[in-house]
């Protein structure tokens, strides 16, 4: 916690959160018609036709969303060697940090490559299939919550051990990411609904779910890239 | 944001060493507990206003379905959860005001209240769910009972967490008490501050159910 550190490439890294965000939400969300979702009882034959008619936006969409996942774990590295001045980096709080982090970047690659496998002879496969593959896709992304709620407990925990009169990250951002950490539990919910606020595509289980996420990241960036400044500025001061 | 929870203690009010001390000492922060828990606890009230507003929607849409399935509710559970509930609410608060006393023996005894009196609320939500599941009614029945589920259910999540809070807060002061840490000073001032923030959580449980048993139980539809 007291060593010096390089910092060098921590703000790069840090950048890929609010870039990932950014390109997921062109490509994943608007070109691959998931920004908001078809609804679970959208006729199969609805979502077939989106994919044959637009399979090369899809297509491109969801190559450029796979090319970019990584770019969240990178991103969640780095604001875990952030946590690292906070905690001792054996501390398994920061462990869990990168490990949700990487988590979440494979549960963004596999669904996608699902809407992508629906894009890719959609002329070929019966409508059903279509749909089950759409279907597939954001049964996975949604229920696969709970690896990125590791990521947010562990920084949240970790964060509000920050000892410092003004905290690298303030404390009401951990609590915050670890309120959405526990909001992402009722998608447990989602499986049952094709229809209503409770559906993939209704108000609390997108709406809500989505946004709440994508705002914690580019704000925990922005905190992030401060306190990589103050980290520079304390080791200079100590040297 | 500065953090005055972790400003020196104000110099008034501390327990005096070896006697006993019932004044009540000024909360730790500008808010009770940890100032970051209060954004926890905004984010989640958000989040219920967003559900209240869901059912409130639902219900102008289709009264009649939502007054018939409102009457299949257990009004007599539902008031014994409400009870429950704001017992177990008064018992944390008085947690709190020993604790800032610096009485540890009380803040046990009042937390150790807080979480035996509160775990009957699950035994009740469970025999109400179980009632409601063996007449054959569930979470896909209607969308009053989809409502009724599902908010029971994530403010169930909420009552477990804070069962567990409550555990680890009691944990916490018989530890502080057996290292010799008085609440007033070190440790045993951090304890203070978590079991403040502990019971603003809790409170949060009870105003959050006392909305639910008005809306789910009480308001009566056309």
């Amino acid at each position: 916690m007291a060593d010096r550190v390089d910092t060098r490439y921590w703000r790069f890294c840090a950048w890929m959160g609010p870039l990932f965000v950014a390109v997921f939400f062109v490509c994943w969300g608007l070109l691959g018609h998931n920004f908001p979702p078809f609804a679970p009882d959208a006729p199969a034959s609805e979502v077939a036709t989106y994919f044959r008619t637009h399979a090369n936006g899809v297509r491109l969409g969801m190559v450029i969303a796979m090319s970019f996942a990584p770019a969240y774990g990178v991103w969640g590295y780095a604001v875990a060697k952030v946590l690292e001045q906070v905690i001792e980096k054996d501390n398994i709080l920061v462990q869990l940090a990168r490990v949700g982090a990487a988590w979440t970047t494979i549960t963004i690659l596999v669904p996608t490559s699902f809407w992508l496998t629906a894009a890719f002879r959609p002329e070929a496969l019966p409508d059903w299939m279509i749909q089950m593959l759409y279907d597939m896709a954001w049964l996975l992304i949604d229920l696969a919550y709970a690896v990125t709620s590791v990521q947010l407990f562990a920084l949240g925990v970790g964060f509000l051990a920050d000892r410092r009169a003004v905290p690298l990250v303030p404390k009401w951002l951990a609590w915050y990411g670890i309120w959405v950490g526990f909001m992402f539990a009722v998608e447990c919910i989602m499986p049952y609904f094709f229809s209503g606020a409770f559906a993939r595509s209704g108000i609390l289980n997108f709406w809500i779910e989505f946004l709440i996420w994508m705002v914690w990241v580019p704000v925990l960036t922005g905190y992030t890239l401060k306190a990589i400044g103050r980290i520079e500025r304390e080791q200079a001061n100590g040297a | 944001m500065p953090d005055t929870a972790l400003a020196p203690a104000p110099a008034m009010g501390i327990a005096s060493a070896g006697g006993r001390d019932n004044r009540v000492l000024p909360s730790v922060a500008a808010m009770p507990g940890d100032s970051g828990v209060w954004v926890f606890i905004f984010a989640d009230m958000c989040a219920f206003a967003v559900f209240f507003a869901l059912f409130a929607a639902g219900r102008i849409a289709q009264p009649a379905l939502y007054e018939a399935s409102r009457r299949q509710l257990d009004l007599a559970l539902g008031l014994t959860n409400t009870l429950v509930l704001l017992t177990s609410g008064a018992f944390m608060a008085q947690a709190a005001r020993s604790a800032r006393a610096g009485n540890a023996r009380a803040t046990l005894r009042c937390l150790a209240a807080t979480l035996g009196v509160g775990s009957l609320f699950g035994v009740s939500k469970t025999i109400e769910w179980s009632a409601k599941l063996n007449h054959g009614i569930g979470l896909t029945t209607n969308e009053f009972f989809t409502y009724y589920f599902v908010f029971t259910g994530i403010h169930f999540l909420h009552f477990v967490i804070g069962l567990g809070v409550l555990a680890v807060l009691i944990a916490r002061v018989r530890a502080d008490e057996r290292a010799g840490d008085t609440l007033a000073a070190g440790r045993g001032r951090d304890t203070l501050r978590w079991i403040e923030a502990g019971g603003a959580y809790w409170h949060m449980v009870d105003l959050l159910w006392i909305v639910l048993f008005a809306m789910l139980y009480l308001m009566r539809g056309a």
